[in-house]
């Protein structure tokens, strides 16, 4: 009975084409949509060395100083803050400035000068550069000239030594973008509740005539419910482990090394997705429809509250309302996401795998015993 | 094989089920025949415990019926009222996803899915969706769904609604097929000519009560009608209606429509009289058809309303 169960409910859910489209085609579409739209945002905050032109006149030629800050700051290095093409005149310099080659130039004097074209971040950069040398300079000259005898002191002062140091926990980057990806992923789990609400609408003799004719039927209805749900679990987290592997290996997002635990996350999360909507769907004599606009509601409101909308929302919620964070499954799954992107210990990220499990199996649970009980006054 | 006591079914304040009783043997064709609305389908859904009822007692099989007793619903098939298949499975897989319901040998299920197909004509059709097929073919996979695992008692309901005359004779043809291999089924209609052709015994029902039960000859005799008279006639005054309806063997006459109907007792020479008497008025008339009295007859004899109300 069991192979007769889950075998069709796998071959009718893949020939249902409203659900592949909305938990398989539509995430597709999604994270294509979210490819293209954010694949600059990383590189956004991401600082190359900025074009810039130099002088080189007479005023450039006679200032060593000068001549070395520019040359500490340029250089192939990636990190280099300044990437320098050097001039002789300042007409050549104009022109590069024209042509969008370079975002300003330097002329060295007694004061340097900045010229730029337009405002911008690269160009805030170049101003603060060089306003910070020539107030260093300013200070450095007076002293030397006032009070010599502390040179020493005042160049030990001005060495830029830092004290911290940036250190990525699993070695992946941080990233503005992947946490739409996760909220995304969330999403397409808690659509499983429409395979929970499959399941259970068929075997409900007042809101189908399947229901009924499964329902007068020797299978116990228990069974029936189990088999057929795991049919569309299965079904289900196929569709999000395409997903998944569409946004690494097609779209190429990174979602650091630790594939095994995201596939064991989407599993749970699929699980809970499909336990939610069995639960929405058996516990309420709403119709069908209403029961579907119930859960589709609900779905995007945890969606929503778990950041799919709104980059940082779910980061919001956690601060103001945490115990609503932490029983929002799409939140949970979401940070279950983070915490293996961003942590090299598994701690949290059990902590959410044990609560979604936890959440999954008390749904099931409580749709089991609904199921179980259930005789109608009419159908 | 089925007997149900007492039942008493409600809807709030709707007594959808008025002390009910039945009892059905084994082998019958049995047909539940009433309007719509009367409670031939709460009756079934009843004793099928798939509804939940006031009081009464329901047995099938000398044993008594409830939700979880798989023992007795293994021996029990159901056509439904409304077409209750898969959309996404095929005919085949539709089939044999029910009778698998029953029959978990997986060789002996594909042997009776490949008869219930070829018993309602559908050899042609295994791989279409539901959707492909036309109401009559949805109609017949209905009922192949529902008898594949071979019942020993089978509730039909209406399964002949919205059916074109061709698939609905070879449903009939089937349930006959079906008793005929020992099945004993309990039909419910509201089409008349349907159960007095196809049942042993019929149950008269209106407003959840059994009004009348027995053979189709049985219930014909416990009315006055014994014949139904139509005469075509062009005009006829109110005074000669009158007068038709006092002659001896008339029980009730009306002009409709250019038709002058008229129910009269069974025997005797009544026809004859009530057209002698139109002679005489000089009233024309043409046609002139009698008819047995029908199942519909009963019914009005007995509540004052037709079946088709």
């Amino acid at each position: 009975m069991f192979w007769n169960i889950y075998g069709k409910r796998i071959r009718g859910t893949l020939r249902d084409k409203d659900t592949l489209i909305w938990t398989w085609i539509f995430p597709i579409v999604l994270s294509t949509l979210f490819y293209f739209a954010f694949s600059s945002l990383d590189k956004e905050y991401t600082l190359s060395s900025i074009p810039t032109a130099v002088v080189m006149d007479e005023a450039y030629e006679a200032d060593a100083m000068f001549q070395e800050v520019i040359g500490a700051v340029s250089g192939e290095e990636e990190d280099a803050l300044l990437a320098v093409t050097f001039v002789n005149t300042v007409e050549e310099a104009d022109t590069l400035l024209e042509t969008g080659e370079v975002e300003g130039y330097i002329q060295a004097g007694e004061v340097p000068r900045l010229v730029l074209k337009e405002n911008g971040l690269n160009q805030t950069i170049l101003k603060s550069f060089l306003d910070q040398y020539i107030q260093k300079y300013s200070s450095i000259e007076t002293i030397h000239r006032e009070d010599p005898d502390h040179m020493e002191a005042v160049t030990a002062l001005l060495q830029q030594e830092s004290f911290t140091e940036e250190v990525s926990l699993t070695g992946n980057p941080p990233s503005n973008v992947v946490g739409y990806y996760y909220a995304l992923l969330a999403m397409v789990c808690m659509y499983g509740g429409f395979q929970g609400m499959r399941t259970v609408s068929k075997l409900q003799a007042n809101l189908s005539p399947v229901g009924a004719r499964q329902t007068m039927s020797p299978a116990g209805r228990f069974r029936l419910v189990i088999y057929d749900l795991l049919g569309g679990i299965t079904v289900h987290f196929g569709c999000v482990i395409l997903v998944l592997a569409y946004m690494t290996l097609i779209l190429g997002v990174n979602f650091g090394s630790k594939t095994g635990a995201m596939v064991l996350t989407c599993l749970v999360g699929s699980l809970m997705g499909v336990a939610f909507g069995a639960l929405v769907c058996v516990s309420s004599r709403l119709k069908e429809a209403a029961k579907t606009a119930v859960l589709t509601s609900v779905t995007m409101c945890c969606c929503f509250m778990g950041g799919l909308m709104v980059g940082g929302m779910n980061y919001i919620i956690a601060q103001n309302l945490p115990v609503l964070s932490w029983l929002n499954p799409a939140a949970r799954i979401v940070d279950s996401f983070y915490c293996l992107y961003y942590y090299n210990d598994y701690e949290r990220y059990l902590l959410n795998i044990g609560i979604l499990g936890a959440m999954a199996v008390v749904m099931f649970f409580i749709t089991g015993i609904f199921i179980r009980r259930q005789r109608y006054e009419s159908i | 094989m089925i007997q149900v006591e007492n039942l008493v079914k409600r809807y709030g304040d709707l007594v959808a089920l008025d002390h009910f009783q039945l009892e059905v043997q084994d082998g019958e064709i049995f047909g539940l025949l009433g309007p719509n609305g009367s409670g031939k389908t709460t009756a079934i859904n009843c004793m099928l415990s798939l509804l939940k009822y006031d009081k009464g007692d329901i047995r099938l099989f000398d044993e008594p019926m409830s939700a979880d007793n798989y023992r007795l619903k293994r021996q029990i098939g159901v056509v439904m009222q409304n077409v209750a298949v898969f959309q996404e499975l095929t005919v085949y897989e539709n089939i044999d996803y029910f009778c698998g319901l029953y029959v978990p040998d997986k060789v002996r299920r594909r042997a009776l899915v490949e008869e219930a197909i070829a018993f309602v004509g559908l050899e042609d059709f295994k791989k279409f969706l539901p959707k492909k097929l036309s109401g009559g073919l949805l109609r017949r996979l209905n009922i192949a769904c529902g008898i594949a695992h071979k019942p020993k008692l089978i509730f039909l309901d209406e399964p002949t609604v919205a059916v074109d005359p061709q698939s609905r004779n070879s449903i009939l043809e089937g349930i006959k097929e079906l008793n005929r291999q020992g099945a004993t089924i309990v039909y419910t209609s509201h089409y008349m000519e349907e159960v007095e052709q196809l049942c042993t015994r019929i149950m008269i029902m209106d407003k959840g009560k059994a009004i009348a039960i027995g053979t189709k000859e049985e219930l014909k005799a416990m009315i006055r009608t014994g014949e139904r008279l139509s005469v075509e006639v062009y005009d006829l005054p109110e005074k000669i209606l009158g007068e038709i309806e006092k002659l001896p063997g008339v029980i009730h006459a009306e002009y409709e429509e250019h038709y002058l109907n008229v129910r009269l007792t069974g025997g005797g020479h009544s026809l004859v009289t009530t057209l002698d008497l139109l002679r005489q008025r000089d009233i024309s008339f043409g046609r002139v058809f009698s008819e047995p009295p029908t199942l519909n007859d009963v019914f009005l004899e007995i509540t004052g309303k037709q079946l088709r109300d």
